[in-house]
């Protein structure tokens, strides 16, 4: 299997017009339907949490003030960025790209700081979910700056686009579950899982062309997606496993694109297993 | 290159795709060591919710407010718009003689349905000269075969669920889905009104279990739904994928691993998953295709 991309002056025979339609129609489709859908799973586990702060009741779920910013609706931009920040001992995403940047960067929510190894419940499963979805982000923006230094050879230019675009949709899944645990008056996480990030780091030293890149962003979108898998199996809450069944398959698509693109069968499995699934002790007791 | 032949089905090319396909089914086993282990939970679970009697009222009024809410929102997508049925469900939906029924069967019957279309539909389409014949792509062959497997495995996980749940298992395809196929099946004249045919089934089917997941009140046939849901997302990655090379008149293209690498467009490498999150506009009707 060669993976390595030709550097010789090949016909394009793809029409890019045509394929950028079809993407800018897929595009549209994204922000038409599935972000406003997402926005209603948050909004509904924000709502079910006020509700039951208002009766009185013991949650799971510990609720914001209702006088938090973001009680009252969650805009796109509060997705994208979220508020507040936890430490819990992995990579801060302020190293590796601005988008990132950005998230460590805003702050104003009435969120009290918090570890994410004192949360329980679906609030820890959603820590460990941001926390992997930061170093989602984190692998491919390092990818990218490396590809940029000239550290990975030719890379085609699809390999970028996958990758800019994965990282886009795994920034947007972590601000989903920041957007959750500020929410309910907790920190956001803005650091890579701790226990999976000195093996990812280790991995991404090996990295020398665009096949090592590839190979690394498939463990991590197979991890995501069988974390996910496990996690809808251990959620209590019908808004915050409808947000996990949300991604979970977006995680696999990546997945089955990387495969293509390193030749393997893009679909290997009848049933996503749970083998490499990450547990919520990854961020401590 | 080794063939082999069986009956009523068309030729079947193990050659170079041979290996990948071994190692796949490998993973596969493993994946289904799991599943069996859920389902054993199902059992157990379901046996214990039928001793305790009937489905809680409660729970029933919950799912049904669930899915109506995204009843009307499921009649968006082409299939249905061509189907033309939404009115008579959506009423039959509401109605106390399915509100009082298991809900969780009924998903899982209507799960079944759509796995029964879907391997119908690939076999048919592996007929097809240029899908499963000497004109076809190797790859694309090989990709209508195990994915054909592939749902065959998931009519039986649906309807083994259903069986230890208790309910009666379904073994016929969707009814409303099945009229858009017949209706589609004079237009396959290409790869292309094939690969969107088969786009709009698996879309359809993953956006029915992700809207599923979250309305199954039994947590183990939420987790069998759940394991499935991301391979036909899968499927359907591939599928934009093919679709948007075929349009792009480059088949050849088409290939494991697309070579080179290179002659893609930029485009080609996000057209396989175009949204964050994976959307349930088009989810089927949780009826459509329950048994009453």
């Amino acid at each position: 299997m060669n993976l390595r991309p030709t550097t010789g002056r090949d016909v394009l025979p793809v029409s890019e017009a045509e394929i950028n339609r079809l993407t800018v129609e897929l595009d549209e489709l994204h922000h038409d339907e599935s972000v406003p859908a997402l926005r209603s799973s948050v909004q509904e586990w924000i709502e079910i949490n006020h509700d039951r702060m208002r009766a009185g009741e013991s949650s799971a779920l510990p609720v914001a003030p209702l006088t938090s910013p973001m009680a009252g609706a969650i805009s796109r931009r509060g997705l994208l960025i979220g508020t507040g920040a936890a430490a819990i001992g992995g990579l801060l995403l302020a190293a590796c790209g601005s988008s990132a940047k950005s998230a460590t960067t805003t702050t104003g929510a009435a969120s009290q700081p918090s570890s994410p190894a004192t949360l329980t419940g679906d609030l820890k499963v959603a820590a460990l979910a941001a926390s992997l979805e930061n170093l989602a982000v984190y692998a491919y923006g390092a990818g990218i700056k490396a590809a940029q230094a000239g550290k990975l050879g030719s890379v085609p230019p699809a390999i970028v686009t996958f990758a800019t675009t994965a990282m886009a949709q795994h920034t947007q899944h972590g601000a989903a579950w920041n957007a959750a645990l500020t929410a309910a008056g907790k920190s956001r996480v803005t650091e890579t899982d701790p226990a999976l990030t000195p093996t990812v780091n280790q991995m991404f030293g090996q990295v020398t062309d665009v096949a090592g890149l590839a190979k690394l962003a498939l463990e991590l979108e197979t991890i995501a997606g069988q974390t996910y898998q496990a996690g809808i199996a251990a959620l209590s809450s019908s808004s915050a496993i409808k947000t996990a069944a949300s991604i979970q398959p977006v995680e696999m698509q990546h997945a089955a694109i990387l495969n293509l693109v390193l030749g393997n069968y893009p679909v290997p499995n009848a049933f996503n297993p749970t083998a490499d699934a990450r547990s919520t002790s990854d961020l401590g007791k | 290159m080794m063939r082999r032949r069986t009956r009523g089905q068309p030729d079947i090319d193990t050659g170079a795709l041979a290996p990948l396909l071994e190692e796949s089914q490998d993973l596969h086993s493993d994946s289904m060591t799991a599943t069996s282990s859920s389902l054993a939970e199902m059992v157990e679970l379901g046996q214990e919710s039928r001793a305790r009697g009937a489905s809680d009222p409660d729970e029933t009024e919950a799912f049904v407010a669930e899915r109506n809410r995204l009843m009307p929102e499921a009649f968006g997508g082409k299939i249905l718009a061509a189907a033309g049925a939404g009115t008579a469900l959506t009423a039959l939906m509401a109605s106390k003689a399915f509100a009082s029924s298991d809900t969780d069967i009924q998903m899982l019957q209507t799960a079944a349905s759509i796995e029964v279309l879907a391997v119908a539909t690939y076999q048919t389409a592996l007929t097809l000269p240029f899908i499963g014949g000497a004109s076809a792509n190797g790859v694309v062959k090989a990709f209508a075969q195990m994915t054909m497997s592939q749902h065959t495995q998931h009519q039986q996980a649906f309807n083994a669920a259903i069986t230890q749940l208790g309910g009666k298992q379904q073994t016929n395809p969707d009814p409303v889905l099945l009229k858009v196929v017949d209706a589609a099946k004079p237009g396959l004249t290409g790869p292309g009104p094939v690969v969107a045919l088969a786009l709009e089934l698996e879309q359809g089917a993953a956006e029915t279990y992700v809207a599923n997941v979250g309305a199954l009140s039994n947590a183990n046939a939420r987790a069998v739904t759940a394991s499935i849901m991301g391979v036909e997302a899968q499927h359907a990655a591939i599928l934009r994928a093919v679709q948007a090379l075929l349009e792009g008149n480059a088949p050849q293209l088409i290939a494991l691993p697309p070579s080179p690498l290179s002659s893609l467009p930029a485009a080609a490498g996000s057209v396989g998953f175009p949204a964050a999150f994976f959307p349930t506009n088009d989810a089927r009707p949780a009826t459509e295709g329950a048994l009453s």
